[in-house]
């Protein structure tokens, strides 16, 4: 019997990194721009994406990907606003990766689409590692997960092009500071646009809105 | 829980390569872990360990070598983390130790390079 070293050099995450620069090239190939919405279960993500698609469906063409781990219930809610959906059902997994994104893109006809939604599963931790083909990671934080999840969270922060502190009109209610949050993303990642929004505060969902409309043409 | 997955695409290669090189058993698998892959090792090498169970890789060693990032400035300042590559686990800093490494020249967020990876280096099989 011979004992031999086989050399593999494989990068698993690799593997993903070259789908979602291919999902990539297709969506900018289709002139598609492509929003990955992340953040905990009951941030808000599906409120904020229907806010968006109810101000921009008459002026651009919208497809959602809804992930979830099971169930069709945020995928029932976009499709009632009547725009293309497909509900994005990863079984077990706490995350969406590239090839779930590819095989959703496949039942969307991106000559037919000007913005796709992603929202992703609800978590700030697993969806970091994996990119999709996304032009914009959005990261969407409530106050109702307390003031220190941003610290508690760093990488999301540090990955995200805009941040989106939510829901800021409970925050006394739930003892949070939302400044304290806003912060510390910036001590995070100086850079990084931030929004504080409340689904009753229509200046701040304009915000949002006018934030998607900066990069379409 | 994606350590079960990247466990499963682990296992996956690691007996496709063992199959290919015509071996009657892998003895040890040699991975290579990012310190910033939201990875946690310890569940990694259990549900490995569950997968091989019944297989030509069962009770293979698994060897962990973490990498840490590199943090790099805009003025040119370039670091390592401070932590050996090869450092055990309970040795490593908090993610967010990492995302708050600062330069020392300007002050500035350092930004992090590598430090993503979860590579299947070598397996050490039997022919």
């Amino acid at each position: 019997m011979l004992m031999h070293v086989v050399n593999v050099n494989k990068d698993v995450m690799k593997a993903n990194n070259e789908l979602a620069h291919s999902n990539k090239k297709l969506l900018i190939k289709n002139r598609v721009f492509a929003m990955n919405i992340m953040g905990a279960i009951g941030s808000g993500k599906t409120t904020l994406i229907e806010e968006a698609i109810n101000a921009l469906k008459d002026r651009y063409r919208i497809a959602v990907i809804a992930g979830d781990v099971v169930a069709q219930m945020d995928a029932s809610r976009f499709e009632k606003l009547g725009v293309k959906t497909v509900a994005a059902n990863t079984g077990r997994e706490c995350h969406l990766d590239a090839k779930l994104v590819e095989r959703s893109m496949e039942n969307i006809d991106l000559e037919d689409i000007d913005i796709l939604f992603i929202e992703n599963v609800g978590n700030l931790i697993c969806p970091v590692d994996y990119k999709l083909g996304e032009n914009v990671r959005v990261v969407v934080v409530s106050v109702s997960e307390g003031d220190d999840t941003v610290l508690k969270h760093p990488m999301i922060f540090r990955t995200s092009d805009l941040a989106i502190v939510n829901k800021v009109d409970i925050s006394e209610a739930v003892s949070a500071d939302p400044s304290k949050m806003k912060a510390d993303i910036e001590k995070l990642n100086p850079s990084i646009p931030i929004l504080l929004t409340s689904g009753n505060d229509r200046i701040s969902i304009d915000r949002w809105i006018e934030y998607i409309e900066s990069y379409l043409e | 829980m994606h350590e079960y997955s990247l466990a499963c695409e682990i296992f996956e290669t690691v007996i496709a390569t063992a199959d290919q090189n015509k071996a009657s058993a892998v003895n040890s698998i040699t991975l290579e872990i990012g310190r910033l892959t939201h990875v946690n090792p310890d569940q990694l090498l259990f549900c490995l360990d569950v997968l091989s169970g019944d297989s030509i890789a069962e009770g293979a060693k698994v060897n962990v070598n973490f990498v840490s990032p590199c943090g790099e400035c805009e003025c040119g300042y370039k670091r390592d983390s401070g932590v050996p590559d090869n450092a055990c686990c309970d040795d490593q800093q908090s993610l967010y130790e990492y995302a708050l490494m600062t330069c020392p020249v300007c002050g500035k967020l350092l930004q992090l390079v590598g430090g993503n990876e979860l590579i299947i280096q070598t397996i050490d099989i039997d022919i």
